[in-house]
């Protein structure tokens, strides 16, 4: 059984694949006919060092990244098609007609990378953890709470979904990258995922070695469950921090592929086509949101109308511009690219406050508001982690914080440091962070940066009416219903204007493929589709 | 005054360029707010822009004005050297001297401390500094003033023993001036000469030092106009936009240039070893 997607989504996606398709299947129509050939290790790259390996724990893409291919999930998104869920430790499941139960029949004779035997033990223990309301996921968790009620085990190879009600996106989040399954005994071994030691999955590849700061790599899981996969013997992630160093990789062929935050910029592309004629570059969206936190819980920012000053002075235009070299969507909160019209129309959210140009108005209001409550300016320390082109992102928003009179100074941290600082809500104003969509699907970014127990609501803001707008939305299974009920939240999160994830755009940017790499599609987020199992290498 | 300056530049024509290449950074740092053009964090303009009329540098990746940041540049960088170099030299020559001329265990302590500093590696102890201080202008002068101080204290301290051994100082003991009063009324006067070359030839170093720190991002915050940072900056479009590496670039090396050539010069003035005396 499989769980399509809307035509809009698929199409956007389709249109990525296609990009991204198109220059190898011109080169080399007879690649399709091509025999996958075995061996050879793929190489690429982690932007960062993910210090912690908790899937179910920690929301940096590395994280993900770092595990993917270790780790199977009940469903995923299908390597030969990533619009379609398909099952993956699940050979099938069923849906009740109330549609709030959904029953799982696993695969049989599964074994775990340590040779224990696989069970639906395994997979009431990983869910059963991510659901603990005490237990901090703010990924798999923070997607499924508000829809799981529980989960039991039927037999060894059964389990059973109850939800609160009939969610449209539970099968997407389900199969999420981040909603993987981990081992019952390795959980009450260790206590966490955390460890190197503690990578034991059922997925194509094995954990062999991470050296922090410097490399993780896979070996080939010769016992994986579906026989023949994967092809290559393994994958190395270079731990690659900053863009010269992540460029400079590239042009020196020491990575097969770039298709992970954070993108290429339109000259670093440029840049690769003049070293490099043996890949494709292609641009595509990255189902990434560009945010800007403020801490609502702390002065100055606990005062609406200073954070209604932030979200005015903004000027999404230029940030996207010149931080993304105009690869992105200004201002959306939904991207129509993504998710078709459950976005506002554009040309509604061109006339927001925060989002018209040209600026003089926003700026005035917002400079009113600075001085109300601090007649002198106001000044404030601005965090930011470095990583990507994050400082560049921030000084644009110093110089446009400036124009209202909040004179901000930077505060630098690591990446792993900046999460730690973030997470136990240690900063002022975030500049910079961009959030992902777990799943490509409407109600993905409230759950991620919006509603009060958001995976990533920094700023620990709390509306209530955001959270009955997104909640009856997540309900809703009317698909008119429930695209108006986005648009009302759209609406009144850009009208009102003074939330704590301040949405400056989705990021676009380049990517490369080597040409040698065959069957490589990218995913709908940035987190699906990497777990390489079809991937293979040409001679 | 002015036969004087004539045979100067007569005798020490390097050391003369040398002068009129600090005197212009000097001016630059001094007039920064009047010289440049724009305000050297305005992400006003157009990313990229190369140079000509109107951005006679280019503009930078944020679409920021070069010019204005290589002219603010300067005042960041000279007021790091000069700082960082005068509290630096200063205190590590007062150690030198006072524990040199006092000896014993003073001396030996002291000296051993000196040594444990000048083992580590400059620009490491700076880094591991500016992790611990985090990152701001005051802190990379803190982090300067603690690699320069060990320098001076050795330094000073040997000039100090020579004088230490002049009759003068003897004479002085013999009349019963103490100890404070020998150190700073007869000691340190007669090691001044040596002082000032270190602090010449150090403001150099403190500029590259900040400028090392800046460009691996420990040094002074991203967005001041550091030349350090603004090299960072140009290697990630070194080929798309080489001016935003070439005049930072050259602004730090005359700068540096200018300095060494006005220390050296000064150096060879005041060494009598050295043929090069004014009188």
């Amino acid at each position: 059984m499989t769980m399509r997607l809307s035509r809009r989504t698929r199409r956007a996606a389709l249109a990525v694949a296609v990009l991204f398709t198109l220059g190898s299947l011109m080169a080399a129509p007879a690649a399709a006919q091509e025999k996958p050939r075995p061996g050879g290790t793929l190489t690429w790259f982690d932007y960062g060092d993910p210090g912690r390996l908790d899937v179910h724990a920690e929301s940096p893409l590395v994280v993900q990244q770092a595990t993917a291919g270790v780790y199977s999930g009940l469903l995923h998104y299908d390597p030969d098609e990533p619009s379609k869920v398909v099952g993956d430790l699940a050979e099938r499941w069923t849906v009740s007609p109330d549609g709030k139960t959904y029953t799982f029949h696993l695969r049989k004779n599964v074994k775990w990378h340590d040779g224990q035997p696989f069970s639906s033990a395994d997979v009431k223990a990983s869910f059963d953890r991510v659901l603990n309301p005490d237990f901090k996921s703010p990924k798999c968790g923070a997607s499924l709470k508000p829809m799981v009620a529980s989960v039991e085990a039927v037999d060894a190879n059964t389990v059973e979904f109850k939800l609160k009600f009939a969610a449209a996106p539970f099968l997407p989040s389900i199969a999420s990258a981040w909603c993987r399954v981990a081992a019952k005994h390795i959980l009450t071994k260790y206590g966490d995922l955390n460890s190197a030691e503690a990578q034991i999955g059922t997925g194509p590849f094995k954990f062999k070695k991470y050296e922090r700061g410097s490399v993780i790599e896979w070996e080939k899981n010769p016992n994986y469950f579906i026989p023949g996969l994967p092809y290559v013997d393994g994958v190395k992630q270079y731990i690659l921090v900053g863009g010269p160093t992540q460029l400079a990789a590239a042009k020196a062929s020491k990575i097969m592929l770039w298709d992970a935050w954070p993108p290429m910029r339109k000259t670093q592309a440029d840049e690769l086509a003049r070293a490099r004629t043996d890949v494709d570059i292609y641009q595509a969206p990255i189902n990434t949101m560009f945010f800007i936190f403020l801490n609502s819980k702390k002065p100055p920012f606990d005062n609406a109308d200073l954070r209604r000053a932030v979200n005015l002075a903004v000027d999404r235009q230029d940030l996207v511009g010149k931080a993304l070299e105009g690869a992105g969507v200004p201002c959306a909160i939904l991207d129509p690219k993504l998710v078709g019209d459950f976005a506002l129309p554009p040309d509604e959210v061109a006339k927001a406050p925060g989002c018209r140009q040209p600026k003089e108005q926003d700026l005035a209001e917002a400079k009113k508001l600075v001085e109300k409550h601090h007649p002198n300016g106001l000044d404030i320390e601005v965090a930011v982690r470095q990583v990507g082109n994050y400082v560049d992102r921030a000084q644009l928003l110093l110089a446009q914080l400036r124009k209202v009179g909040i004179r901000g100074t930077l505060k630098t941290h690591e990446s792993a440091a900046g999460y730690a600082a973030f997470g136990k809500g240690d900063f002022t104003i975030i500049a910079t962070q961009d959030r992902a969509m777990d799943v490509n699907e409407p109600s993905g970014i409230f759950h991620v940066a919006y509603t009060t127990q958001a995976g990533s609501n920094y700023g620990q803001y709390s509306d209530p009416k955001v959270d009955d707008l997104a909640d009856r939305a997540l309900r809703e299974s009317n698909r008119d219903k429930r695209k108006q009920l986005y648009w009302e939240l759209q609406r009144y999160l850009l009208a009102k204007g003074d939330h704590a994830s301040v949405a400056v755009g989705w990021v676009e940017g380049w990517f490369f493929k080597d040409q040698k790499l065959r069957n490589y599609k990218p995913g709908l987020t940035t987190y699906d589709n990497n777990t390489f199992m079809k991937v293979w290498i040409a001679q | 005054m002015k036969a004087a300056f004539t045979r100067f530049v007569v005798r020490q024509p390097l050391g003369a360029a040398g002068a009129v290449v600090v005197l212009v950074l000097i001016a630059v740092a001094l007039f920064a707010p009047i010289l440049a053009p724009h305000g050297p964090k305005d992400a006003a303009f157009a990313p990229y822009v190369a140079p000509g009329r109107e951005f006679p540098m280019g503009t930078d990746q944020l679409g920021r004005d070069l010019l204005s940041r290589v002219i603010w540049g300067a005042r960041l960088s000279l007021y790091v050297g000069v700082v960082s170099v005068v509290f630096g030299i200063t205190l590590g020559s007062v150690w030198g001297a006072v524990t040199g001329y006092l000896g014993g265990a003073a001396d030996a302590g002291s000296q051993r401390v000196v040594d444990s500093l000048m083992a580590l590696p400059p620009i490491i102890l700076a880094l591991s500094l500016m992790a611990a201080l985090g990152q701001s202008v005051d802190n990379v002068i803190l982090a300067l003033v603690i690699l320069l101080t060990p320098t001076a204290a050795r330094t000073i301290r040997s000039v100090a023993l020579g004088v230490a051994a002049n009759p003068f100082i003897e004479a002085a003991q013999a009349t019963g001036a103490s100890q404070t009063r020998i150190i700073f009324r007869h000691l340190i006067p007669n090691c001044m000469a040596s002082y000032i070359v270190l602090v010449t030839t150090n403001i150099s170093y403190a500029i590259v030092v900040e400028a090392s720190l800046s460009f691996i991002g420990a040094g002074a915050p991203p967005d001041e106009p550091s030349w350090g940072g603004m090299l960072t900056a140009g290697i990630q479009a070194l080929e798309t936009a080489p001016w935003m590496v070439f005049f930072p670039g050259l602004a730090i090396s005359l700068a540096v240039f200018g300095l060494n050539l006005l220390g050296d010069s000064i150096r060879d003035l005041t060494d009598p070893r050295l043929r090069g005396g004014l009188g």
